[in-house]
């Protein structure tokens, strides 16, 4: 407040309640502040300060109390004004009286026991406070005192006379000085106000004159203008106003004398203003007759400006008055300059109508938006010679028209940034499932129009740096949309259905090409890290959801970006988490069930893929998050159209989840050391087993374990059915843009998986098996077949040989037994046991060795002849091993008799 | 576990007259144990009636000391009672049991209890505790550990232990530092001490099973070759394998310790020297030496870990390892 109070001081600029251009006929509440900032403070301070004097008076302690702290509160707020001015001798005064009444009454114990127990308290309260408080002031109440002391009377007498030391004016000389202002007014006022003059208008006279006072003190001769004025009072005190602000003006600015006229006509319209029936004439901004020009149209907008940002401003009325000025510029044909510039404002004040950061545009405010902004851009492509900047000072700027070209200040890229924002909360805070929603979705196309045009006005005239900026709004309203034009183009069916208007619609530049042009660009010239990676992961992102995955993979390899992201703000990193599921998906749809699920593992396993995703906030205790932080989170989150299907999501990871896992449980029943690749999928198995009653399956998870729980039996005609049916169909897998693709490599994918998973389930039933059954069992053709099993040979995850003549299958029988798998288990547990026990023994040696060196001897040594076979080779010096000893020998027996 | 058996002293009063007659208890151990043949059966019949699975079935035993062998000629089986009727007073029930015994002239005092057990998992902590109050209060009582399973498949298994009297010193004790186990020169092998046992039946009996052995087929002799156990093998060679888990634990608890230990121990050292530096200085500048602090307050020697689990793991593991391998040769 303090800092525009002080623009009001040096511009001199009256404020304007717009507000009253609203209000009816019969309100008259035309309060004008005209008062330099000191002045309105000293007054507040003044008016406190009597309050005091007067609670003093009566003794009322709490009200004093309560004053006292109101005016510790002004005098801070004050506070760069009393760095100049240094801090006013009444001040001084009202603090050394108050602390000496109070040390009086606190003397005073007869009357302290008569107070009430409020009052008492308060007093108390106060004394405290005051002293505390005066020690900042001491030394200038001691000065004060002194003074006193000299002259007593000077400071006896009555609040009303004993300012005229202050420097300047103070509020008291006002109301000293108030009086006579009024009766000098009274009769004209009554003259003036003798169609409505009810006492509520009297009243609000009075406290007009209260605040014209001031001027009229400080410009003595004005009193007597006032006596030779002719009208209205209203005129007689704009004008004297007026003259009061061109003074001011001389000293600061020196540009009034084509001002004066207007300044005369401002004055006008400040009476049509302040007096009540001018509603009507409200667009009429100037007053008949005056010659419109440039200046006086800027001055005008400054002025309209000004109240911008001030408390009880209506906004909406700034709105429009700008767009009066808009037209009255247009009308008097001042040139492209000034309606650029007010254009500016307005767009400007759109986004100010919402004081508040996370209240999104009203619609009929967005389309004024954006038509704003398009008629911007056309003014500016129109004209070639407009230079519009955030560099360019308001004094170098040049609006009027000449033979230089235009100067404005103003960044439209900040402008459409800020549209972008703005279109993105109103996206955020509508219902996504709403016909509303789909309207304001139609408006993405104008937005996206809107950010193309400035990209080419900007690649003609702007800097890289905005060239960037601007190239990154269109690759995020590009990334997340799966380019259809293209897909059939490559597809090859353009020629065969497309009418003439889907034509000319796939006309345009792939999308693929524009993302590859513009990221080229940034990645080139960007020098911010973030606006490069952003267009990085868009560029991904667009890959993978076009199926490109090997460019895909290597941008995402190239640019290092896994290394890093965990350093980048929020927003940022929802992208990544986007793009690694888009990349997965894209992974999956290309066959590659191992980078699918490396790529989905992460965002999966935390199990809080909305979260991650921004696409939607998890129910959580308030302990974790405050109000604050969720209002950060909501504004984080992406708009509907752009989200990822979280269920499409969950199944891609779950399906390869099983087609990695099934195989690699047969594989390895009877590891201990089995490790698991993706426990979220075991949960879900977990889950299923878990179940009393086993029905068919309903939702996509029981799907995906049904079906795992046919794969491992190897039955993957059953496993088939579930993954692909109906419901799968529409739940998940129509939502592909290749679907038929993405379903016949499934259940390729099935067939081979559950071949492996057959082999080593019932490798040990076989002796031989043909090759041929195999291919005829899981449809596959021989080649395939004989290709899985050499790999799963090599591999040694199946001990078998192939037969050629014969084209079988011939199995080892080397798998051993599950007895024998755990006696194995035991083998390597009582290694470790051993191995512990070792440690111990080390430790104690010397110190506790007795315990273990008792008279064993040579018990475990004559057995050691037993020791033999590949799972018993471990060496131990066998005094070390005795505690458990005999556990080792009775397995090792045992052995021997298998 | 629920031990519900438990010796009452009511019954060692009044065995002392009888007791007085005979030899004293305390002179001469047990050495035999010598079990009718209606208590085994009535074991065997309170198992089948009332164990499933791994559930344990406990009773109590009767029984007589004649000389240096105790026995063993009657028992009664312990209720298997829920959690929901806490109204159930165990003492009341062997009280009253055994009045009612007496009534009809049998046999009716206290010696030990019975136990079934699942795979030998029967050394543990409460088996332990239980049978030393036998033992402290009734000084001849035994445990008789039935295995239901290995019973099934043709062989009796009935086993009698009694704790040595070093693991009673220990227990009376209740001192299971791993020092106090080291001065004992206690391990696991000589915790428990089995009791050989010798059926008895009355001649009429062994008329009749010797009519019986005739009449029978011996083609049933062969089962004894069967692989068919490799069931119950592998059950035995789990629970073997998650007693070696436990082990395992604990060594590892207690290697903690023992490292944690010498660690104080080197502290404590360095301090000593330290301080015995500084005196020294302090003496030739003629200053006072420092006074002495209380260096166990400052090191606060860690917890060790009772060692007493330990041993019983141990001791179940070489149990199981037994039987185990008992099983793989039957």
């Amino acid at each position: 407040m303090i800092s525009e109070d002080h623009v009001t001081l040096k511009t001199g600029v009256m404020m304007l309640k717009i507000q009253d251009l609203l209000l009816s006929d019969d309100e008259e509440d035309t309060k004008r502040v005209v008062r330099s900032a000191k002045d309105k403070r000293f007054e507040e301070l003044t008016n406190l300060i009597k309050t005091i004097r007067n609670a003093m008076k009566i003794r009322d302690m709490a009200k004093c109390l309560e004053e006292f702290e109101q005016l510790c509160r002004a005098f801070l707020k004050s506070k760069t004004i009393m760095d100049k001015e240094g801090v006013p001798q009444f001040y001084i005064r009202l603090l050394a009286d108050l602390e000496d009444y109070l040390n009086q009454l606190w003397e005073d114990k007869e009357g302290k026991k008569k107070m009430n127990k409020n009052n008492a308290k308060a007093l108390s309260t106060l004394r405290q406070k005051i002293r505390k408080y005066n020690k900042d002031f001491e030394t200038e109440i001691a000065s004060y005192k002194e003074v006193q002391s000299c002259s007593p009377d000077a400071f006896t007498s009555s609040s009303g006379s004993d300012d005229d030391d202050d420097e300047g004016i103070t509020a008291k000389s006002l109301l000293k000085k108030k009086p006579q202002e009024e009766e000098k007014k009274a009769p004209e006022a009554s003259k003036f106000l003798k169609g409505a003059a009810d006492e509520e208008s009297e009243s609000e006279d009075d406290e007009e004159s209260e605040d014209w006072g001031s001027d009229s003190v400080d410009s003595g001769s004005e009193s007597e203008d006032n006596e030779g004025a002719a009208a209205s009072l209203a005129v007689v005190f704009l004008k004297k106003y007026d003259s009061r602000r061109k003074k001011h003006k001389k000293k600061e600015r020196l540009e009034e004398e084509a001002d004066e006229e207007a300044e005369a006509e401002e004055g006008g319209w400040e009476k049509v203003k302040g007096g009540a029936p001018m509603v009507k004439e409200k667009p009429k901004m100037f007053a008949k007759g005056t010659e419109i020009n440039s200046a006086v149209v800027v001055k005008k907008l400054t002025e309209i400006l000004q109240a911008r940002g001030k408390k009880g401003t209506d906004r909406a009325a700034q709105i429009e008055l700008l767009h009066a000025l808009a037209g009255i510029s247009n009308e008097n044909n001042l040139g492209e300059g000034i309606l650029i510039k007010i254009k500016f404002n307005i767009i400007a004040s759109l986004y100010d109508y919402n004081p508040n950061l996370a209240a999104f545009m009203k619609p009929d405010m967005w389309k004024k938006c954006l038509e704003c902004i398009d008629e911007l851009m056309d003014i500016l492509f129109a004209n070639s010679n407009i230079f519009i900047g955030e560099n360019i000072a308001e004094d170098s700027e040049n609006l009027a028209i000449s033979d230089q070209p235009f100067r404005v200040r103003g960044c439209i890229l900040t402008l459409v940034e800020r549209m972008d924002e703005e279109f993105t909360k109103i996206m955020q805070n509508t219902d996504p499932h709403s016909q509303e929603y789909v309207d304001n979705l139609k408006d993405e196309g104008r937005v996206c129009g809107i950010i193309d045009r400035l990209l080419q006005y900007l690649e003609t005239k702007g800097s890289t740096e905005e060239v960037c900026r601007v190239y990154l709004r269109r690759i995020m309203h590009t990334y997340y949309k799966f380019d259809y034009k293209a897909h059939r183009r490559s597809l090859g069916l353009q020629g065969e259905t497309k009418s003439e208007q889907d034509q000319e619609e796939s006309e345009g530049e792939d999308s693929a090409v524009i993302m590859d042009r513009l990221c080229k660009f940034i990645y080139a010239k960007d020098r911010t890290d973030r606006i490069r990676t952003c267009a990085i992961l868009c560029h991904i992102y667009h890959h993978a959801l076009h199926s490109r995955w090997f460019q895909a993979r290597d941008l995402m390899l190239m640019s290092h970006l896994q290394d890093n992201i965990q350093h980048a703000d929020p927003p940022v990193q929802i992208l990544y988490n986007r793009t690694m599921v888009q990349l997965g998906i894209c992974a999956f749809r290309q066959g590659m069930i191992k980078d699918a699920h490396n790529a989905l593992l992460d965002i999966q396993s935390s199990g809080r893929a909305k979260e991650l995703l921004g696409q939607g906030l998890l129910m959580r205790n308030m302990q974790e998050r405050n109000a604050e932080q969720e209002k950060i989170e909501k504004r984080r989150q992406v708009p509907f159209h752009m989200h990822i299907n979280l269920e499409l999501l969950e199944c891609v990871y779950l399906v390869s989840a099983m087609l990695l896992e099934i195989p690699y449980m047969a594989a390895h029943e009877f590891d201990a050391r089995r490790r698991m690749i993706s426990k979220q999928f075991h949960h879900q198995l977990r889950v299923g087993e878990r179940q009393p009653l086993l029905g068919p399956p309903e939702s996509m998870r029981e799907h995906v374990v049904a079906a795992s729980k046919a794969m491992k039996m190897g039955d993957w005609r059953t496993c088939h059915s579930f993954i692909i049916n109906e419901k799968m169909n529409s739940k998940v897998w129509d939502l592909f843009p290749e679907t038929q693709c993405v379903r016949e490599m499934l259940v390729r994918k099935i067939q081979e998986e559950s071949l492996r998973t057959y082999l080593f389930t019932y490798s040990s039933v076989y002796d031989s098996i043909s090759m041929e059954t195999l291919s005829e069992m899981f449809e596959l053709d021989l080649p395939t077949v004989h290709s899985i099993i050499s790999k799963m040979i090599i591999n040694e995850e199946l001990m078998a040989s192939l037969d050629q003549p014969t084209q079988t299958v011939v199995m080892h029988r080397t798998e051993p037994t599950s007895l024998q798998n755990m006696a194995l288990q035991l083998a390597e547990k009582l290694g470790g046991l051993v191995e512990n026990n070792e440690r111990v023994f080390d430790l104690k040696q010397g110190v506790y060795g007795g315990y273990f060196n008792r008279d064993q001897k040579g018990g475990y040594q004559q057995k050691q002849s037993y020791q033999r076979g590949k799972h018993h080779s471990h060496q131990r010096d066998p005094h070390r091993s005795r505690s458990c000893s005999p556990v080792l020998l009775t397995c090792v027996g045992w052995m021997q008799l298998l | 576990m629920c031990f519900g058996p438990f010796p009452l002293h009511q019954t060692m009063a009044s065995r002392k007259e009888s007791a007085a007659s005979g030899s004293s208890p305390l002179e001469t151990p047990v050495k035999q144990i010598q079990i009718d043949g209606l208590v085994v059966l009535k074991i065997i019949k309170h198992y089948q009636e009332e164990g499933q699975g791994s559930e344990v079935v406990q009773g109590v035993l009767l029984g007589l000391v004649v000389e240096d062998s105790l026995e063993i000629t009657n028992c009664f089986p312990f209720p298997q009672h829920t959690e929901d009727d806490v109204d159930f007073d165990e003492v009341q029930y062997q009280m009253e049991m055994m009045r009612s015994l007496r009534h009809v002239n049998i046999d009716h005092l206290h010696v030990g209890w019975y136990q079934s057990t699942h795979y030998g998992s029967f050394v543990s902590r409460a088996l332990l505790d239980s049978q030393f109050s036998y033992q402290h209060a009734i000084e001849e009582s035994v445990v008789l550990i039935y295995d239901p399973i290995k019973t099934a498949q043709g062989s009796l298994c009935l086993k009698a232990y009694r704790l040595t009297p070093k693991l009673m010193e220990i227990c009376k004790e209740k001192d299971f530092s791993p020092e106090g186990l080291k001065k004992a020169c206690i391990g696991f092998e000589i915790m428990f001490e089995e009791v050989p046992i010798v059926i008895k039946n009355s001649h009429l009996i062994n008329v009749l099973l010797l009519d019986l052995q005739e009449k029978s087929t011996v083609a049933d002799k062969h089962e004894l070759l069967n692989l068919s156990s490799s069931n119950h093998l592998e059950k035995s060679l789990q629970l073997l394998m998650d007693r070696v888990d436990d082990m395992n634990q604990d060594i590892g608890k207690y290697n903690t310790y023992c490292r944690n230990l010498s660690k104080q121990q080197q502290q404590k050292q360095q301090y000593l020297q330290r301080r015995q530096q500084e005196n020294t200085q302090r003496q030739s500048r003629g200053e006072p030496p420092l006074p002495e602090e209380d260096i166990s307050k400052m090191f606060k020697p860690p917890q060790a870990p009772p060692r007493m689990d330990t041993l019983l793991i141990a001791g179940q593991v070489t149990c199981q390892s037994v039987i185990f391998m008992g099983r793989s040769l039957f």
